[in-house]
């Protein structure tokens, strides 16, 4: 019993200081993306890494969820007599939820990951102190061009991720279901309204802040050795898992509210 | 060499958790020296060095420079500070994923208006007289230890600073780079810069150093010119050097 109550106020305590100072980077990288100088290129390559790197991973797991949940809402219908709805049940889960959190969680274990080793190895081979000794920013110079980049590439794959996801799922309702594949085609554009599409995308900016703020916080934490770049990388990815999931139901719900307003 | 005082730390003190670093720590750096500041492992010399750019702030006391507190300026002013100031990492520190000629560019980049062609010619020269003509495009995790604490040298004086602080530029090095390092601080020390070298090595600090400082449980125990330094046994430095144990 001791032990366990101990970890819980061990694991709180984190939290509280995790709070901490995911708010105060917030803070700084926003005050800081507003003066000179801006480093235009760097964010352009962490765009390339960050952004179109992670397409092809993006790519076959939005393709096999959409596949994968027009079959089971198929067969799911079926006894309702309801199995021409799937493809419709597919793409709205697809744009409002699925593609949106797939995506985020992804890019948290991709990018999260990468981002919190890279920034961890330059802690301890001192190089974030060289930015800062060489009179530079290290706000500015990896922590902001990796923010900006996450937060245009995230909601580009997200659309990614849902194009493909309903095309790919189409296909199976087509190949699997037996659906008429033009008919459906048509009826689930026709369905899907740009609000629902707004939703999803909309959440996926708070997704990556998320991912980066937590990732760069983590990396620039590590002071113990490569032990502690491990260390980093792991939890950077399960706090970013974690205030995704927690996030998006936060989320969805604030949005059906605003939506009904 | 003029008697002007450039950096004075003050009373510094600083702690790890309840683990006490320096409990007051006091010295003078004046213009155009060279201070050597010597002291076992952990005794916190680099620990000074990083807060005289700011990289680490003390619990108390003053860091003056040019009647600035370095200690108790904002990480937005430092940054000035850091231009005049450079500091030169143990291991280089340098940036792995730039090459040779990118961290050189770095500084001049950041705080010039050079021409890319300007950049160019600096580079080179500096490299040559660093005796690491040619290495312009290679990786740093191609270059021995000793030729990454070539280029990060290079790298921080490559703005002419006023200041440079040395953090064990000759630790693990092989007799030809020692020598290629002492050679280098006696050529900065030559065009009017001042410095403060940490270190272990005696003979070089003995070779470029006017003055010693020798940090003996958080505090200074002597700080003077090395003709200073008795040949007896009560001598701190001496006792240091000759690897017998300092108490205050
Ligand atoms: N960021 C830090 N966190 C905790 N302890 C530190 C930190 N930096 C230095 N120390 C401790 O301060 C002491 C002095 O370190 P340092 O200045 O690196 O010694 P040295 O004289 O060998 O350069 C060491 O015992 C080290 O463990
Ligand atoms: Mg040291």
């Amino acid at each position: 019993m001791q032990p366990f109550v101990a970890s819980i106020s061990h694991i709180f305590i984190e939290m509280f200081f995790f709070i901490g100072s995911f708010s105060r980077l917030l803070q700084k990288s926003f005050k800081e993306s507003m003066t000179r100088p801006f480093y235009f290129g760097l964010f352009v390559e962490q765009m390339y890494s960050i952004g179109i790197k992670s397409a092809p991973l993006v790519a076959v797991c939005a393709m096999s969820t959409g596949m994968v949940i027009t079959i089971q809402f198929g067969f799911g219908l079926e006894k309702y007599g309801g199995k021409p709805y799937a493809p419709n049940m597919m793409a709205l889960s697809m744009v409002r939820e699925l593609g949106p959190v797939f995506t985020s969680l992804m890019m948290a274990g991709r990018v999260g990951a990468g981002i919190a080793s890279e920034i961890g190895s330059m802690k301890v081979t001192q190089q974030i102190d060289a930015i800062r000794a060489l009179g530079t920013s290290p706000i500015k110079k990896i922590v902001i061009p990796r923010l900006l980049a996450l937060l245009v590439s995230l909601p580009l794959l997200t659309v990614l991720a849902n194009t493909l996801g309903i095309l790919s799922g189409l296909a199976v309702a087509a190949l699997e279901l037996g659906l008429d594949p033009i008919y459906t085609f048509q009826k689930t554009l026709i369905m899907i309204t740009v609000k629902d599409y707004t939703v999803g995308i909309a959440k996926t900016f708070f997704f990556a802040i998320f991912i980066g703020l937590t990732a760069c916080h983590y990396g620039m934490s590590v002071s113990e050795g490569t032990r502690g770049v491990g260390i980093a990388t792991t939890k950077s990815v399960v706090a970013s898992s974690i205030l995704i999931v927690i996030s998006d139901f936060v989320l969805t719900k604030l949005f059906w509210i605003v939506e009904k307003w | 060499m003029t008697n002007k005082e450039l950096i004075r730390v003050q009373n510094y003190k600083k702690s790890f958790g309840d683990k006490t670093v320096h409990r007051g720590v006091s010295f003078s750096l004046y213009k155009g020296e060279c201070l050597g500041l010597i002291g076992g492992s952990g005794s916190g010399k680099s620990v000074i060095l990083r807060s005289l750019i700011g990289l680490e702030k003390p619990d108390e006391g003053e860091i003056i420079f040019q009647s600035q507190n370095i200690a108790a300026l904002p990480e937005n002013d430092l940054l000035e500070v850091r231009k005049k100031i450079a500091y030169v990492f143990q291991g280089g520190a340098l940036f792995d994923s730039l090459s040779v000629y990118e961290n050189l560019a770095y500084p001049l980049r950041e705080h010039t208006k050079l021409a890319e062609n300007e950049i160019a010619q600096k580079i080179t020269s500096l490299l040559a007289e660093f005796g690491l003509q040619g290495n312009e495009h290679v990786m740093p995790a191609e270059l021995s230890g000793g030729m990454q604490k070539r280029v990060g040298l290079a790298r921080a004086i490559i703005m002419n600073p006023d200041v440079v602080l040395y953090d064990e530029p000759t630790a693990g090095l092989d007799p030809y780079n020692t020598i290629r390092i002492q050679e280098m601080i006696l050529e900065l020390k030559k065009k009017g810069v001042t410095s403060i070298l940490v270190t272990h090595d005696m003979p070089t600090a003995t070779a470029v150093c006017d003055r010693m400082a020798l940090l003996v449980k958080g505090k200074i125990v002597f700080e003077g010119n090395l003709t200073e330094i008795k040949n007896d046994e009560d001598d701190p430095v001496f006792r240091f050097v000759n690897g017998k144990e300092v108490s205050k």
